[in-house]
């Protein structure tokens, strides 16, 4: 085989690998903020942070008990069901259109205040995480963190990645099938199609809205463990999964699990891609233009009808 | 008129307001057990009011609320949230279906049975519906939204029937439909009656509602104007309390 073709082979392949296992690692660090979006029509401007305080949460848990990082998701995912549910009761179930229209003020208002609350509380967390560890990178030690699995003599993808990706696989399963199958699930649906109405049906908003933000919050508890996994992180770094999170959903759409994950994998594809041909500098650039694009042509996101 | 029992539905000096705005007039009505009751009236006469009051969709703080007290078999019902009514056994079957479109047929369907004193008997009341509807059946795994306003109006009345009601309200129940599917439906809530479950219906076809109802009431402007048996009640008196004429 021609030694150029068989590179630009290699190039390809790498990249539609590596891409993939990268998606599946973005569309978990995406679900949670397309469930608060598709359900309570709540843009979480504090969705990134929420991820950064479960990476925190899980390395104050390795440093009080010697195991493996993935025992942190034991610990992780139950405490941020808890928080995800007490803050949408306690907080933004105040705040939404439907608490607007109680208290008499127009429906906009009720749009824009929970935008004001979650940006708030990201400058909350993180200014909280800030003064509870400090703003060293902190990471979550694993031996993983430099394994591959050799596919080829050029061709190899990073175990953990791999890892990442069966994880997301389940992960996007469970939830997807807990919506379509139990009575919770349908109230979520219900609830966010038509709220009024679910309430004819018994099902109480608030009550519902609760557990779809404590699932949301759970998933980013998953999320967040991963990026730790992955790379180090500090206080302030949550934006920059908020607008990974954002791209995924901009590029997969709101109406299912199997769109994050296709999102995803679009996004991690062409970063990778981009990084091979442009060099490391273009990976972030790349994802962004491919968001404007989409954005400019097909606002309704790739795969809506 | 003083149905022969203890009313089942007991309403007293009701008024409900869109903000400021009050939309139905002290109303005092009472409806016995068993008992059809058709409300006529114009369109904005407030009869879709009436019926969201009776269900809590006018507790919504400034932006709609009641005043007066509304009964349900001896309980305040004024008071309670809109899930709590349902519990109690009294739901609305809307104007407009109102379904949740991107669910199938049987997802409709058990989101009626949320209740947790529901979920035990889910299965047998969906068998119900289903043997009153066939046609469900066959469709329980299609998605609603493409389904005709007939098929659609089946779905919204199985789906009020899970929550196994002792009183339903139906919200402009014909509208929009073809009259033969119309003749179908009729005939359907013949058969839930025929089961004991007590009914409002709110139609804008006044011979049908004469036709079916043992009870009617006619609503004008906000408020009630004309009520009696349909036998006892001419037709001519109807109408002028419909248009607001004297008779």
């Amino acid at each position: 085989m021609n030694e150029e073709l068989y590179w630009m082979f290699i190039d390809v392949a790498n990249g539609l690998l590596s891409g993939s296992m990268l998606g599946g690692y973005y569309a978990v660090i995406a679900i949670g903020l397309a469930l608060n979006f598709g359900v309570m029509r709540l843009v979480n401007l504090a969705h990134g942070d929420w991820l950064i305080l479960a990476a925190y949460l899980a390395v104050a848990f390795l440093s009080m008990a010697n195991v493996s990082p993935f025992w942190t998701l034991a610990l992780v995912i139950p405490v941020m069901y808890v928080i995800g549910y007490l803050i949408q009761r306690l907080l933004l179930n105040r705040v939404s259109v439907q608490a607007a229209e109680r208290k008499g003020m127009s429906p906009s208002f009720g749009l824009m205040s929970p935008l004001l609350v979650t940006f708030g509380m990201s400058i909350v967390i993180g200014q909280g995480l800030l003064a509870i560890f400090d703003s060293n990178a902190a990471a979550i030690r694993n031996d993983l963190s430099f394994a591959a699995i050799r596919l080829g003599e050029d061709l190899s993808i990073s175990t953990l990645r791999l890892i990442f990706f069966g994880i997301a696989l389940v992960m996007l399963a469970v939830v997807q099938t807990f919506l379509n199958t139990t009575h919770m699930g349908r109230a979520i649906r219900a609830a966010s199609d038509d709220p009024e109405i679910a309430a004819l049906m018994g099902m109480s908003s608030n009550k519902v809205y609760a557990v779809a933000s404590g699932i949301s919050l759970a998933t980013a508890g998953v999320a967040g463990v991963m990026i730790g996994m992955s790379r180090s992180f500090q206080p302030f770094d949550g934006p920059t999964f908020l607008l990974i999170a954002f791209g995924v959903v901009i590029l997969g759409g709101l109406g299912s699990m199997v769109g994050a994950l296709v999102g995803g994998v679009i996004l991690g594809i062409v970063q990778v891609l981009a990084g091979t041909y442009f060099g490391p500098s273009a990976q972030l650039v790349s994802g962004y233009i491919l968001i404007l694009l989409v954005l400019a042509l097909r606002p309704q996101g790739l795969f809506s009808r | 008129m003083t149905p022969a029992s203890a009313p089942l539905l007991r309403i007293a000096g009701l008024s409900a307001y869109y903000g400021e705005l009050r939309a139905i007039y002290d109303i005092a009505l009472e409806i016995g057990e068993g008992d059809i009751l058709a409300v006529i009236g114009a369109n904005g006469a407030g009869k879709s009011t009436l019926l969201k009051s009776v269900v809590g969709l006018m507790n919504r703080g400034q932006a709609a609320h009641i005043r007066g007290r509304i009964e349900f078999g001896g309980k305040r019902l004024d008071v309670l949230t809109t899930e709590q009514i349902v519990d109690a056994g009294v739901t609305l079957v809307p104007e407009g279906r109102r379904l949740f479109p991107r669910m199938t047929v049987e997802d409709n369907l058990r989101a009626g049975a949320f209740l947790p004193r529901l979920r035990a008997g889910a299965d047998r009341r969906l068998a119900e519906v289903f043997e009153l509807f066939p046609k469900l059946r066959d469709r329980r795994t299609q998605v609603v939204a493409q389904m005709s306003g007939g098929e659609q109006q089946m779905v919204a009345i199985g789906r009020a029937l899970m929550s196994s009601p002792k009183l339903i309200l139906f919200d402009e129940l014909s509208l929009g439909l073809a009259p033969a599917v119309v003749d179908d439906i009729y005939r359907k809530v013949a058969d839930i009656h025929a089961r004991g479950v007590t009914c409002v219906i709110i139609e804008q076809d006044m011979k049908r509602a004469l036709e079916v109802a043992n009870h009617v009431c006619v609503m004008l402007e906000g408020a009630l104007v004309l009520e009696g048996r349909p036998g006892e009640l001419s037709e001519d008196a109807i109408t002028a309390a419909y248009f607001g004429s004297e008779r």
